[in-house]
């Protein structure tokens, strides 16, 4: 029997680069975990393992000295503040522009996508220079410090959550609005009863994408920052990674930062594949465009 | 349907303000401190009316990044730089996106997940891992002198660290936009392409490459964008002037010096070569969707 | 569906449901999807509207439930205009292409969905939601989402959704399109038969000459956005008024005759050196084209000859199970399908290159005035 050839071959290069590609994109950040658990102030050599930066040390580790614990708590009350603020406005935008025809709307579809394709620092520098030196009102009533860096926050979630929501109600297309409409629904009876529960679970990936979009900014909330007391996890490393005296209490610090992240990518992953469990496809949809969505394409 | 689009219009509102107030209000400072003056303590003074602009510091930008000014090492380091990033990452993210789009078989799922994961760990602790490692006494060094080759200093002015740094920093974002281009190409065009007795490499070369152009082009906008406003990344792998970008400047005369008018009309430089950019971009997906309308 | 007559009387019994379409007109920038449709449906008619994709079909549905805003023209519902009316407040339903049953809502909810909007008790909503189930003998499975049932079961579910509104008219979008040919056939002779146990008007649109022919009282071809013909199957099917007809509904056999004399009741045609009787009220003569149906054709062994007999020579046989069909090439050079019960005798006689008759009945022939 003469060998049978498959024509869908795999080359095995491929293969291993790929292998290497995923070692290469994982490895370092594991390594920087593990130097958290190091006995040594060094983040470079191991010196054997201990909890000590995490909680053993009671000045220096992670729970106990303040510079971290608050950054920490400012870093989650920025992502709840943006979640917040974000979601609802980004939902309505979505919703809005997917509909509304006529005058202005080609103008608010252009705003819409400018946060996304311009550089953090250009929109850093510009949130910057309008809140130190515009002297109108509103933007007199707001300093640097936590409400600059949420609406700063805010300004840039929102175009993730109107692509998100957008292409949910693209892919949903109008006959399930039709079909209210023809049963007796009025226009906002078919939005509130029809639209809203549909794209519940769009809204749901999207404040977690803007939960992370949050927890992992830097330019932005640096930019509007003011002092210790508005010094988030992502400030900290970019001040403190090259420090000579900083201790693996930053890689411990880090390490929460990526497990709170993780933890709920994974589990708002599990409650979308649930809600498409429920209703055939609608959630597995918004699960499986989760990561897409992140980028902002589509 | 009839005579509603003004309920879409009012769910809208929210939204119009706060981009409006928090975008192009912002938009038009920038231009109104780059076209301003500069007072006697060194502050900036915006010109909000156009009529008096002051046209001196955009053109000093201008200049500065041009051969010969101030900023030009950093518009050569941030074109080198971004340049070669780009071209790594279609090195190493096109055959990744190629094996788990269209060769990944069984395992697709789990390699999804895991070229998923870099998007959920910041870009920072991604950075603060390197440093780690790339530290005089750090593991890099440390494998390499197995080899014989000598010490190395990775994190202090050094060119390549930083171009590793931002390939590595930014390739996951290459990826998924070619992993999903990929993905969608459709099974039967390749079965045609070799029915038609078009070798493996042949139809790759000439039906799957040419069909994912659109998303090669796509991810490299994704990475571009933010590399010309990057000034992190510089600054924490290495530390150094030699190596600054233009992000790097930017920074620098806002937060750092003094200079926000000029900080300010690099910001309008930068949006301006951006813009160019996007416009050809756009010209160019026009066109490719028009070759596949036509 | 079987003898249900109870439920059948708390869904069905609307008064009314006479549509008139005038003058109606719909234009998408430029693009004229429905020019100037004049269509009057009685109460109670089951109407349909035929043609092929991009003929308008649709577009007019869409129209009469009140999604897309004439260009021209009105639409009145038993003599009241419906054009300042939105979807909502229209009675008129729609059982959707791919049914939009909502995935969110189970199966009672999507039938109760609007009866929430004609203020009907919660109680009242529920009753005589699981009564229309029942109707449609689904009701076992009011609690379960519409992605767990099958394609027939979901059309069953849209059908309870919108009849149970008692609407002067229900508006079916290609409502068999979805499922394979097997249930399509027995979902036909049921959804005919509930038409008729509810007596609301349908108005049914399909591009399937089939489905048109099987179920409808009249059907409307359309065709560029206009309207061909409008009558019974049997007329639209019989006596084609344009080729167009003739063409989309079965095949035709299309011949260039010319017209000898006409008196109103019946004309003479030449085909080719042949002269034939055609029972018509064609007036005129000239050229002109005429139509007959493969199964009216008789072919006979050659030799047979009298009144409106054609003599041929078998072209090509092609065996389909029911039937043979025999291409017979005429003296002229054209070309007519007939279609042969197959009865089991051999296939001998309708071998490639064996001479016959072919016989037109004078009353199968069909005179249209010439293309173009």
């Amino acid at each position: 029997m003469s060998r049978l050839i498959d024509p869908w071959g795999r080359p095995r290069w491929l293969r291993l680069t790929t292998w290497a590609y995923i070692a290469w994109s994982l490895v370092p950040v594991l390594a920087a975990i593990v130097f958290s658990f190091n006995d040594g102030r060094s983040r470079s050599v191991w010196q054997g393992f201990s909890t000590r930066w995490w909680w053993g040390d009671p000045n220096l580790s992670v729970f106990h000295d303040p510079i971290y614990t608050n950054a920490l708590v400012h870093s989650l009350e920025l992502a709840a503040l943006d979640m917040l603020i974000a979601t609802p406005l980004g939902f309505l935008l979505a919703i809005g522009l997917s509909r509304w025809r006529g005058r202005g709307s080609g103008s608010a579809n252009f705003l819409m996508l400018v946060p996304l394709t311009t550089p953090e620092l250009a929109m850093a520098v510009s949130l910057l220079l309008v809140f130190t030196q515009l002297t109108i009102i509103p933007f007199t009533w707001v300093a640097l410090g936590t409400t600059a860096q949420v609406i700063g926050q805010v300004t840039f979630s929102v175009s993730y959550v109107v692509v998100i929501v957008r292409s949910r109600l693209a892919s949903l297309g109008p006959e399930y609005e039709e079909a209210a409409r023809d049963l007796g629904a009025s226009a906002r009876q078919s939005l509130q009863h029809v639209l809203l529960p549909l794209l519940l679970p769009a809204a749901f990936a999207s404040t977690l994408i803007v939960f992370a979009l949050s927890i992992d900014d830097f330019v932005v909330t640096q930019y509007m920052s003011a002092g210790g007391e508005t010094v988030t996890i992502p400030m900290l490393l970019y001040a403190n990674a090259r420090g000579a005296a900083t201790t693996p209490a930053l890689n411990a610090v880090a390490t929460i930062m990526v497990i709170v992240t993780l933890v709920g990518v994974g589990g708002a992953y599990l409650v979308l594949r649930w809600f498409g469990h429920r209703s055939g496809e609608a959630g597995g949809e918004a699960a499986g465009q989760m990561g897409m969505d992140l980028t902002g394409m589509e | 349907m009839r005579n509603e689009g003004g309920i879409w219009r009012t769910l809208s509102i929210p939204g119009v303000v706060w981009l409006v107030l928090f975008v192009v209000v912002p938009a038009y400072a920038v231009v109104a401190v780059a076209m301003g003056q500069i007072d006697s303590l060194l502050q900036p003074v915006p010109q909000w009316n156009p009529i008096d602009w002051n046209v001196g510091f955009v053109k000093e930008a201008f200049t500065s990044v041009l051969p010969g000014g101030t900023y030009w090492p950093a518009t050569r380091n941030t074109i080198v730089f971004v340049a070669v990033t780009v071209v790594l990452c279609f090195a190493i993210g096109y055959p990744v996106a190629y094996y788990v789009a269209r060769k990944a078989g069984r395992s697709k799922g789990l390699l999804l997940l895991l070229i998923f994961l870099p998007f959920w760990v910041s870009y920072l602790m991604r950075m603060l891992a390197w440093i780690g490692l790339l530290a005089p006494d750090g593991y890099v060094n440390v494998v390499l002198g197995w080899f014989g080759i000598g010490h190395t200093e990775w994190l202090s002015g050094n060119p390549y660290s930083v171009i590793a740094a931002l390939t590595y920093g930014y390739i996951p974002y290459f990826i998924l936009p070619v992993y999903a281009g990929l993905d969608r190409i459709d099974q039967r065009l390749l079965e045609a392409s070799r029915d038609l007795g078009a070798s493996a490499a042949r139809t790759f070369l000439r039906v799957t490459l040419p069909l994912s152009w659109p998303s090669i082009l796509a991810g490299s906008v994704l990475i571009v964008l933010p590399m010309f406003g990057d000034y992190y990344t510089n600054d924490l792998i290495s530390g150094s002037p030699h190596t600054n970008m233009l992000g790097n400047s930017v920074n620098l005369l806002v937060q750092g010096g003094s200079q926000k008018n000029l900080g300010a009309a690099l910001v309008l430089v930068l949006m301006t070569i951006l813009a160019i950019g996007m416009l050809y971009y756009l010209w160019e997906t026009r066109r490719q969707q028009e070759k596949l309308a036509s | 569906m079987t003898a249900a007559t109870g439920p059948a009387a708390t869904i069905g019994g609307h008064a009314g449901g006479e549509v008139e379409l005038i003058g109606l007109e719909k234009r998408f920038d430029d693009v004229v999807a429905v020019d100037r449709v004049d269509l009057e449906i009685a109460s109670g008619e089951f109407f349909s509207l035929l043609g092929p994709s991009g003929c308008g079909k649709t577009t007019t549905l869409r129209l009469i439930a009140g999604f897309e805003r004439p260009t021209g023209g009105d639409i009145r519902l038993d003599g009241a205009s419906l054009a300042a009316v939105p979807p909502d407040r229209r009675p008129v339903n729609t059982v959707f292409q791919n049914y939009a049953l909502f995935p969110h809502l189970n199966v009672l909810d999507n039938v109760a969905f609007g009866m929430r909007y004609q203020k009907v008790k919660r109680a009242e909503r529920e009753r005589r939601a699981k009564e229309a189930l029942e109707l449609v003998e689904l009701g076992d499975y009011a609690k379960r989402r519409p992605h767990q049932l099958s394609g027939g079961q979901q059309q069953r579910v849209a059908l309870a959704r919108a009849l149970v509104l008692r609407p002067a008219v229900l508006l079916l979008d290609e409502p068999l399109g979805a499922l394979d040919a097997k249930i399509r056939r027995a979902l036909r002779v049921e959804l005919k038969a509930l038409q008729e146990e509810v007596g609301t008007t349908f108005i049914f649109v399909t591009h399937d000459q089939e489905e048109a022919l099987s179920m409808s009282d009249r059907i409307a071809v359309m065709h560029e956005g206009r309207v061909d013909q409008v009558g019974t199957p049997r007329e639209i099917y019989e006596g084609p008024a344009t080729l167009f007809v003739a063409d989309f509904l079965g095949v035709a056999n299309v011949m260039d005759v010319e017209v000898v004399t006409s008196d109103g009741r019946g004309c003479r045609l030449r085909v080719g050196e042949r002269e034939l009787r055609a029972e018509c009220d064609f007036l005129g003569s000239g050229a002109a084209s005429a139509v007959v149906r493969p199964e009216r054709l008789r072919v006979l062994p050659h030799g047979e000859s009298g009144e409106n007999f054609i003599p041929g020579m078998i072209d090509r046989t092609i065996y389909v199970g029911s039937n043979l069909q025999v291409m017979v090439r005429l003296a002229n050079g054209g070309l007519l399908q007939a279609s042969v019960p197959n009865d089991g005798a051999d296939l001998e006689s309708h071998a490639q290159g064996a001479p016959v008759s072919v016989h037109v009945p004078p009353d199968a022939l069909r005179i249209l005035a010439p293309r173009g």
